[in-house]
């Protein structure tokens, strides 16, 4: 059988009997579902929400208000609306009522006393003063002599043009970029464990030996990393689509075309992030024998990770930092650092090539000698291997050697 | 044909296989027999390629045994070992799979081996909500699903009851009877004695006895009679120059002959102490051969 079939092989059976899995399927719901969450929430909870408000006009003084407020309202982003009112202590009445009929948030009594029920918003008194304001500089300009038009043409501000140092849409991919470099940290702890739990079941259970005698231990190690790398993949891909629709159609952002860079960064840099760590955390998996004794040789790579991790929060706030540009370069925490950066638009091509280069220069370095010690470990039973050992034995043999004698 | 030849191993000091040979014939029933430790699993990872020999080849239809060959094997190891939360129809076929089947014969594979293991119920079942008989039974289906030109067990009937060993023996058999050479390992020599037609027995990684139980038998020097002679005990033996009396049985004496001590002249004398029922040669059981090589050995 070739290597690429017996590879293709056993990744098959690794996505399809974890997709199949229900925790998976529950982990994955409780995921999206917290994704969803967290991308709705806010525009669910009024934050970013149009504020509103009724005010009571209480006397002739207050009723030109009427006029002026809702506009002044909306200059300030708000719904102001107005209701006349005989007397301050009808005013006094709704100011108390309950329920959002006739409830007001404020009254104006004789056009210059204020009253709430408690202190209230400062926009809404703003909005308020501003349009006092206005009146009042109509009537002095009116009494100048100037014509109503030209009163009008006065007070109503040309259109504003805005322009942007930074593209639009970039506060909200920035936002996205860090959220993603946080996915990424989980994904990469989580599917670097599932290749290494994967490992130990199969010592554990000493399935390995049935499999090593149909193919080689090479070829069981690269199906498993890429049968779970893929499956990982297909996750945040779901993630990332979820994410994304949810972001668009509760207009969470202005511009949803601005996460699809962020988006892919994230999945590139999980696909050389994952094909990093998937060999560290094989021999975290193959030189012990039972799941128990996993937590041993997997907290150096857990450590490796929350350190990439505080430092991927750390520069996230300076993405053009010196710390950030050096992070990018040193392949366990360039996954975190770079989405973040890219984002930013704080990398240059050429940064990003480089620190791309780096980490698959770096993989390429790591698999062999990985998949060296695998081989030489994985047959072994009872405790813990020694790394150095398994080296020594296995220079030179072409196959798999190691093994206890029996 | 499936030939050992000088398979040498060593794990640091300690040498596990020193140079092992010997040759399993077509559609044979191989038993191999030892001492635990003695080296018998090292020399059947070496012929799966699992270990690799410090000295020494494999040679399978007279070609050095090659990956393509190895993938005609099919293998049990002692230590069993299948995937716990795997159905056992999905588990089979993959196995298949790994042994180059495509996807609709190793899923036909799968469905006819757990019929004939009498596990077709527990197709769709994970494997760790079966019985150990059943599992075992699984294990064997594993071993047999891409139909190996060999078969390498490594003590296949240790924890099977009297049932499962019958029902096993009768599989292993038939393929030996499809001209499969079938090379176990097994503790139970009463069985491997029952079942194969030859042996190997190896003591301390060194072979100390190879061929067909027959051979090994008559290759004995020493010949163990049994005598019966009616009406009277075992006085008439009693210092008869080279005979030495082993053991006084219902069933009549178990005599000793020594070098060059005509069995005819024994004979003759039994005649003379009354009607002889019985004068006939022991076979030694393979049990007593093993005794003797492991002690010697």
């Amino acid at each position: 059988m070739s290597a690429w079939v017996a590879i293709r092989t056993v990744a098959r059976r690794e996505y399809v009997e974890r997709v199949r899995d229900r925790t998976f399927l529950i982990s994955t719901g409780v995921v999206v579902f917290i994704l969803v969450v967290i991308t709705v929430l806010p525009s669910l909870f009024g934050a970013g929400d149009r504020p509103s408000w009724k005010v009571a006009l209480v006397g002739q003084a207050s009723a030109p208000l009427a006029g002026v407020l809702p506009a002044a309202g909306q200059a300030l982003g708000a719904d102001l609306g107005t209701v006349s009112l005989p007397d301050r202590a009808s005013a006094e009445a709704r100011l108390r009522s309950e329920g959002d009929g006739g409830k007001v948030d404020l009254a104006v009594v004789d056009g210059d006393q204020l009253v709430a029920l408690r202190t209230p918003d400062g926009d809404l008194v703003a909005a308020v003063a501003a349009a006092t304001r206005e009146l009042r500089l109509r009537a002095a300009l009116t009494r100048a002599g100037a014509s109503p038009e030209a009163v009008s043409a006065a007070l109503t501000p040309p259109r504003l043009t805005v322009a942007t140092l930074e593209p639009a849409g970039s506060d909200s991919a920035e936002t996205a970029a860090r959220f993603g470099s946080f996915l990424l940290y989980f994904q990469l702890i989580t599917y670097g464990s599932w290749v290494a739990g994967g490992v130990v079941e199969e010592k554990a259970s000493r399935v390995v030996e049935l499999i090593l005698a149909a193919i080689r231990p090479s070829q069981l190690l690269a199906g498993k990393i890429i049968g779970i790398g893929l499956l990982g993949l297909t996750q945040l891909m779901l993630l990332a689509a979820v994410g994304f629709a949810a972001a668009t159609a509760f207009g969470v952002v202005d511009v949803p075309a601005s996460l699809l860079g962020p988006i892919a960064a994230v999945l590139v840099w999980f696909v050389l992030g994952y094909a990093f760590w998937a060999s560290a955390w094989a021999v975290a998996g193959a030189i012990v024998s039972r799941q128990e004794e996993l937590q041993n040789t997997s907290t150096p790579l857990v450590l490796v990770m929350v350190a990439g991790f505080v430092v991927a929060v750390m520069v996230g706030d300076d993405p053009g930092s010196l710390a950030a540009r050096i992070a990018s370069f040193v392949p366990p925490v360039a996954p975190l650092v770079m989405p973040l950066r890219m984002a930013a638009g704080q990398a240059a091509v050429w940064e990003v090539a480089a620190s791309m280069l780096v980490i698959v220069a770096a993989t390429v370095a790591l698999v062999p000698l990985a998949a060296r010690i695998y081989a030489g470990a994985v047959l072994r039973t009872g405790g813990r291997v020694r790394l150095r050992q398994v080296l020594r034995e296995t220079r030179g043999r072409t196959r798999a050697s190691a093994g206890s004698p029996g | 044909m499936l030939e050992l030849q000088g398979l040498t191993r060593r794990y640091g000091d300690t040498v596990a296989l020193d140079d092992l040979s010997f040759t399993v014939a077509r559609g044979q029933m191989f038993g191999f027999v030892g001492p635990n430790g003695a080296g018998k699993t090292t020399a059947m990872r070496i012929v799966l390629g699992i270990l690799a020999p410090d000295a020494g080849q494999v040679r399978w239809l007279g070609r050095p045994l090659d990956a393509k060959g190895r993938a005609r094997i099919g293998y049990m190891p002692e230590e069993r070992g299948l995937y716990n939360k795997m159905r056992v129809a999905d588990q089979l076929a993959y196995f298949a799979r790994l042994h180059g089947l495509d996807a609709g014969s190793a899923r036909a594979a799968a469905d006819r081996w757990t019929e004939r293991l009498g596990v077709a119920g527990y197709r769709r079942s994970r494997l760790e909500t079966l019985s150990l008989g059943n599992q075992q039974r699984v294990q064997l289906a594993a071993a047999l699903i891409h139909d190996p030109e060999l078969l390498v067990l490594d003590e296949p009937f240790s924890g099977l009851d009297p049932v499962g060993a019958d029902a096993l023996a009768e599989v292993l058999a038939e393929r030996a009877a499809a001209g499969v050479p079938v090379l176990f390992s097994s503790h139970q020599l009463e069985l491997v004695e029952r079942l194969c037609q030859a042996v190997a027995i190896i003591v301390d990684g060194r072979l100390v006895a190879a061929g067909p139980v027959d051979e090994l038998r008559a290759a004995r020097r020493e010949r163990l009679y049994r005598v019966e002679v009616a009406g009277t005990d075992g006085a008439w033996a009693a210092g008869l120059p080279g005979v030495e009396v082993r053991a006084e049985r219902d069933d009549g004496l178990l005599v000793m002959l020594g070098d060059g001590v005509d069995d005819q002249a024994v004979l003759d004398r039994a005649r003379a102490a009354g009607p002889v029922r019985h004068f006939g040669v022991v076979r030694p059981t393979l049990a007593e051969l093993f005794r003797e090589a492991v002690q010697t050995g």
